[in-house]
């Protein structure tokens, strides 16, 4: 086609719609996104407001007496995946308590109810737990996952056995190796790792790893230093101390706050000092935030620089 | 092979690209400002290119944050977050509609440069907005795809995507405008 260069860039360059895209491209648009502001949250009227709460209620107790989901659908993707013990030609469910196994040569794809989907890749054992419209839970023995939710945060679970991934919204990587290890990357949205009252926040970009017996490390961008890594991983799970927590400081650059932040919650009063210290190099402390209710763990405090961070909004699903 | 989209803070394939901006859309209705940023990234050209086809080009740095504040806001009223784009180009093409019924009148101010500094320094741009003025002259449905298209480096499938509108009118529009945007040159070359 003639026009296929203006249509798609395509074909035989057209001098004249060259001259043009380099005479009119400076006017394009190059400027970053500004600082969006934060949403002020109206409370309704009174009368509203009881509106409100009677339906609301209504729509809980619909939502929880509702008939449970008790299969998930499940697509082949390639070679012959293996529900219970049956092998999957085409499409089949998988129900509540089954195992899903596929192997080296299988993939398959799960749809989570109504809410998203899961792939599945070769080698990978997992059990659907729970099929509930509050409830969605799959159990990954071992193998890889790739989940994709639409839904608010909260809805969808995937247990491994060093951690459980509560989705916040919404497409994470998971990997649980033979050992029950397990790591996590966030594709986009936001993921928490939680094990035995220990929680880590995953944003989009960021992993973290998780190990039987111990739980979820310390998030981290996979942009960071190896250095950074390396020291983080040892901190976390073979007894590292001052040498690495040095490593991380020396090391950590603005968006590392993210791995500074979690660390305040799991290193001794002289350490999160120095936490507190390099990350107040690093970004803006916001007002109402200061070193000694940092070093004492003060919880409101810490809430309040997480949002001041802008890693995410927390006020949405704390 | 799939193209890789870079929102900034996350990549993902093409072939995943309709879900990622659900995903954006969703983000963004519960106030993660970062979905929003990624939303800007990836529209902000198209919102740019459409002012530009529609309103004087010293005001269009303003309406474009006019629009992307005016969406930021109104969010939570989208009701389907696949449809974003259309959404967005809605609100910019009313942005600038209400921009010219409340029209005032642009002063330029002085520049307190030397005229020969000026024309160095501004030579390149001059040039630009010369072309633009007379791209500006050409009926609107060619003016703004021809602007997507050749100032702001979209596609034509890109445009079709970002805007709404079918491939079809995208390429009948880039054709059409094109024919007529080379005659014009071509007549003003004639009187120059």
């Amino acid at each position: 086609m003639p026009d296929d260069y203006v249509w798609d860039g395509s074909g035989e360059p057209d001098p004249e719609v060259e001259r043009l895209e380099k005479i009119l491209g400076r006017l394009r648009w190059e400027r970053p996104a500004p600082r969006w502001p934060a949403r002020v949250i109206r409370f309704p009227r009174p009368v509203l407001a009881i509106a409100a709460g009677v339906a609301m209620t209504a729509a809980a107790a619909w939502v929880l007496t509702r008939p449970a989901q008790n299969t998930w659908q499940v697509a082949r993707l390639q070679g012959a995946p293996v529900i219970g013990e049956q092998r999957l030609r085409g499409a089949g469910r998988l129900a509540v308590g089954e195992w899903l196994q596929t192997d080296a040569g299988s993939r398959a794809q799960l749809q989570v109810g109504q809410i998203g989907h899961v792939e599945i890749e070769p080698n990978t054992l997992l059990r659907l737990v729970e099929a509930r419209w509050t409830n969605h839970r799959l159990a990954l023995k071992r193998g890889e996952i790739h989940a994709r939710i639409y839904a608010p945060p909260r809805l969808f679970f995937v247990e491994t056995p060093s951690a459980t991934a509560v989705d916040l919204g919404c497409a994470y990587d998971l990997k649980v190796d033979e050992a029950g290890a397990s790591m996590l990357r966030v594709t986009h949205g936001f993921v928490s790792f939680e094990w035995g009252g220990r929680e880590s926040l995953v944003p989009a970009g960021a992993a973290c790893v998780t190990r039987p017996g111990v739980g979820p490390g310390t998030p981290y961008y996979q942009d960071a230093s190896g250095e950074f890594r390396e020291a983080l991983a040892r901190l976390d799970f073979d007894n590292g101390g001052e040498p690495e927590l040095g490593v991380i400081l020396r090391e950590s650059r603005r968006r590392d706050v993210l791995s500074l932040w979690h660390l305040l919650g799991r290193t001794g009063a002289n350490d999160r000092g120095r936490l507190f210290d390099r990350m107040a190099g690093l970004v803006e402390i916001p007002d109402g935030v200061t070193r000694e209710a940092v070093v004492a763990l003060d919880k409101e405090v810490l809430r309040l620089w997480w949002e001041e961070l802008g890693l995410e909004e927390s006020g949405w699903w704390r | 092979m799939d193209t890789i989209i870079d929102f900034g803070f996350v990549k993902v394939t093409a072939a995943s690209e309709t879900a990622s901006e659900v995903c954006l859309v969703e983000a963004a209705r519960r106030g993660d400002r970062s979905a929003f940023d990624g939303l800007y990234r990836k529209y902000a050209r198209m919102v740019h290119g459409m002012l530009l086809a529609r309103a004087p080009a010293s005001e269009v740095d303003d309406l474009v944050q006019d629009v992307f504040l005016s969406a930021y806001r109104r969010i939570r009223t989208l009701r389907e977050a696949g449809a974003f784009g259309g959404w967005l180009a809605m609100i910019t093409r009313h942005r600038a509609y209400d921009y010219h019924r409340q029209y005032r009148e642009v002063v330029e101010l002085p520049d307190d440069r030397s005229p020969e500094a000026v024309a160095a320094q501004d030579a390149p741009l001059a040039e630009a907005r010369q072309v633009l003025a007379i791209l500006q002259t050409l009926p609107q449905a060619y003016r703004e795809t021809l602007v997507l298209r050749l100032v702001e480096g979209l596609t034509g499938p890109e445009i079709a995507e970002q805007t709404g509108l079918t491939p079809a009118s995208v390429r009948v529009n880039l054709h059409r405008g094109m024919k007529l945007l080379r005659e014009k040159l071509e007549r003003r070359e004639a009187h120059a």
